[in-house]
């Protein structure tokens, strides 16, 4: 039986760990309990926990999709709604596509042997270590520059006369252009962990699929994949927050119409008056996605999905 | 206990199976060859069955008939068709794999229709084939359970039956029974004796276990470290064992080698060794006359030898008993024999004594000579 003293932890244990909760949880708090402050509550400092919630910040941030007018409004100001479905679906295709091209591009490099396989296995690594402000100087000149068609060329006049504009369409300040570099910012860090997932297969599984009529595609999908579905969640996790937050590459890229949750924010802080309760409740909104997506892909976590297929 | 319920796999009862040919099969991996140049002929639905210790090369074998493995040198025939190019699932085969390679994201009912599902087949035949085998492997209640849920042996049973599900023309088993108990590993292989009976495909089984090779066999193909040593039906190979190594490696306890030295003996050719003195048949020494004088291995098989208090000399060997082995009906005894030891099969009813010595007669039809230097048999 153990002492006293030993089933009672120290105080000191206690503390650090009342200071680490506060130091995560606190921000958090303080940023939902601010927006539903109005901004003169906030700057004064004074009420503290007690003041009188309004949802005046909400309904100014999202006052493009509100089917009423708030009263308090007499312009609409941030367009919370648009950037929201832009972020909505640049992080999502993003995800998807980096999901589908790394997942196979990590089965190719882990189980067929081809010429300079080490090399491209390597240079996955590699491209990750650039950062992104490296990238962007040149993305830029080439999304805006290189990546259009030509206003006078065949595509570009089909456009002009059928949509009207300037007909010549570049990748900067579309989803696309956006998308495209998320993917391939995204996908040597997810090639790389898929990777290890996958030489967690059994050979034998495959080989059993083979001699059981699959043809390679059936063995990725029908047998590999399902037992990788972990690793897809985790890199998903990982490549869906990575492109829900990321500021620099898009604020470069976007236009008005294209702008990102986060663009809209720092958007906002730059005008004249800084309205710290709308962005404390933007803040709020931005950060209900990824927890949702977080929730629903941290499901597919299991261990042990290979359990039971090999002997030993 | 297992019921002895039969596949009835749907062939004709005269259906030909192509005709599975290995022609100078070599296998390399890098600079090492593990198998040397294979050459084996197996007729239409005959039950082959690969035996060699751990590392001999069989599983090897298998799986470049399987299509798993690249052919380094050689040629694979269907009925004379080349197939060492083909894919695996053009060879119309099934295989049990040796570490049963079980999809651990299908249950049970799941992993047995995965091929047939792949042929898209009807509901209705996919889960009646599924039903049928799982009843015949005693796997009915556990259909629902995931591979994990499952003990070694039913995970193994499993394994059995997503290969006997399908109407394949070829089966290959890769050691099927050999994380079975002994109970079930005895029912299981009676399942497979009674099968093979009735389901007239080819089978190519490899196993350790002689008494499963004896029992199963059609043929036995004895390999010994990419070799093949011998080929031919169980009592061939029992009888006439063609070297030292696949007598010592057939039979159950093992046979017994003792040195000896051939000798000419009035008109008689004697085996004379440290303790004994046995007179060979005379066909036996019709054969051996070129090696009178020479040192040879003289074999005995431990059934071979009689207890016989009073023998008559020259076809007798005395051994002083060291430890009885009581198995049951039959009892096991290590004898010593000059330094040398002996094992010997005998009644449990006999009566012996530890450290008594005892006569036994050799039987002229067990005994067995092998040339010192080559091993072969004389
Ligand atoms: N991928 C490989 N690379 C190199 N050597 C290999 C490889 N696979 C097998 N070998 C070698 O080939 C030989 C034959 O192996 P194999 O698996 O056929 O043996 P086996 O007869 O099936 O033995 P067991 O009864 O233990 O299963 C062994 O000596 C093994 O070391
Ligand atoms: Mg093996």
């Amino acid at each position: 039986m153990s002492s006293a003293s030993n089933d009672r932890p120290n105080p000191a244990f206690y503390a650090l760990l009342g200071t680490l909760i506060f130091m995560a949880i606190g921000p958090v708090v303080l940023m939902f309990v601010n927006s539903f402050k109005l901004d003169i509550d906030i700057i004064s400092g004074t009420s503290g926990l007690f003041f009188l919630p309004t949802i005046q910040n909400y309904e100014a941030a999202l006052c493009d999709v509100l089917w009423y007018e708030p009263e308090h409004l007499d312009y609409c100001a941030i367009r919370f709604g648009g950037a929201f479905k832009n972020s909505i679906i640049i992080a999502l295709i993003s995800t998807v596509l980096t999901l589908v091209i790394g997942c196979m591009a990590a089965y190719g490099i882990t189980r067929f042997r081809f010429m300079g396989r080490d090399t491209v296995s390597f240079a996955t690594l590699a491209v990750r270590m650039v950062p992104p402000a490296v990238l962007l100087v040149p993305v830029f000149g080439l999304w805006n520059n290189t990546f259009c068609l030509d206003r006078d060329g065949m595509i570009g006049g089909f456009i002009r006369d059928t949509f009207g504009g300037r007909g010549d369409v570049c990748l900067a300040g579309t989803h696309s252009g956006i998308i495209l570099i998320y993917v391939a910012m995204n996908l040597p860090f997810v090639i790389w962990i898929l990777q290890s997932f996958i030489v967690q297969v059994p050979r034998s599984l495959e080989e059993a699929a083979r001699v059981d009529g699959a043809n390679p595609f059936q063995v990725f999908y029908m047998v590999v994949l399902p037992l990788i579905k972990p690793g897809l969640a985790a890199a998903a996790i990982f490549t869906f927050r990575i492109a829900w937050n990321e500021y620099l590459l898009a604020s470069a890229l976007a236009d008005r119409d294209t702008k990102t949750v986060p663009i809209l924010i720092v958007n906002n802080t730059s005008e004249f008056n800084i309205e710290w309760g709308v962005i404390m409740a933007t803040g709020m909104l931005l950060a209900i996605p990824p927890i949702i997506f977080t929730l629903i892909a941290s499901k597919q976590i299991i261990t042990g999905m290979t359990a039971g297929a090999v002997k030993g | 206990m297992l019921p002895v319920t039969l596949i009835s796999i749907n062939n004709g009862p005269n259906a030909a199976m192509p005709r599975i040919q290995l022609a100078n099969l070599t296998k390399s991996y890098g600079d090492v060859e593990v198998l040397h140049g294979i050459d084996l002929e197996m007729a239409d639905t005959e039950f082959t069955v690969l035996v060699g210790p751990s590392g001999c090369g069989k599983s090897t074998t298998l799986r470049m008939i399987a299509g798993l493995e690249t052919v380094t040198s050689g040629e694979i025939y269907m009925d004379d068709q080349r197939i060492s190019h083909l894919e695996p699932k053009d060879r119309d085969l099934a295989m049990v794999f040796q570490d049963y390679a079980l999809y651990p994201h299908m249950n049970v009912a799941r992993n047995m229709s995965f091929a047939l599902r792949l042929e898209k087949r009807p509901k209705a035949e996919i889960n009646a084939k599924v039903a049928e085998v799982a009843e015949m492997l005693g796997l009915t209640e556990y259909l629902l359970r995931k591979p994990a849920e499952l003990s070694g042996g039913q995970r193994q049973r499993v394994a059995m039956g997503r290969a006997l599900t399908r109407d394949s023309a070829t089966f290959l088993f890769d050691e099927p029974l050999s994380n079975l108990d002994a109970k079930l590993r005895g029912q299981m292989r009676a399942e497979l004796a009674i099968m093979r009976q009735k389901v007239r495909k080819n089978m190519i089984y490899v196993t350790h276990d002689q008494i499963e090779a004896m029992t199963l066999a059609d043929r036995i193909v004895v390999m010994h470290s990419g070799h093949i040593q011998q080929q031919g039906t169980p009592q061939e190979l029992f009888m006439r064992p063609v070297n030292k190594f696949v007598a010592g490696f057939l039979g159950s306890p093992p046979m017994n080698f003792l040195k000896a030295v051939l000798e000419s003996e009035g008109g008689q050719t004697v085996a004379a060794g440290e303790g004994f003195r046995i007179a060979l048949p005379a066909e036996l020494a019709d054969r051996a006359r070129g090696f009178v004088g020479k040192e040879v291995f003289f074999g005995i098989r431990p059934s071979d030898l009689d207890f016989s208090p009073d023998g008559a000399e020259g076809h007798c060997i005395d051994l002083r008993v060291a430890v009885s082995e009581y198995i049951g009906a039959q009892s096991v005894l290590i004898c010593d024999c000059a330094g040398e030891s002996v094992t010997v099969e005998v009644k449990s009813e006999t009566p012996i004594a530890l450290g008594e010595t005892l006569r036994f007669t050799v039987r002229d039809d067990g005994i067995h000579l092998f040339d010192c230097i080559t091993e072969g048999a004389i």
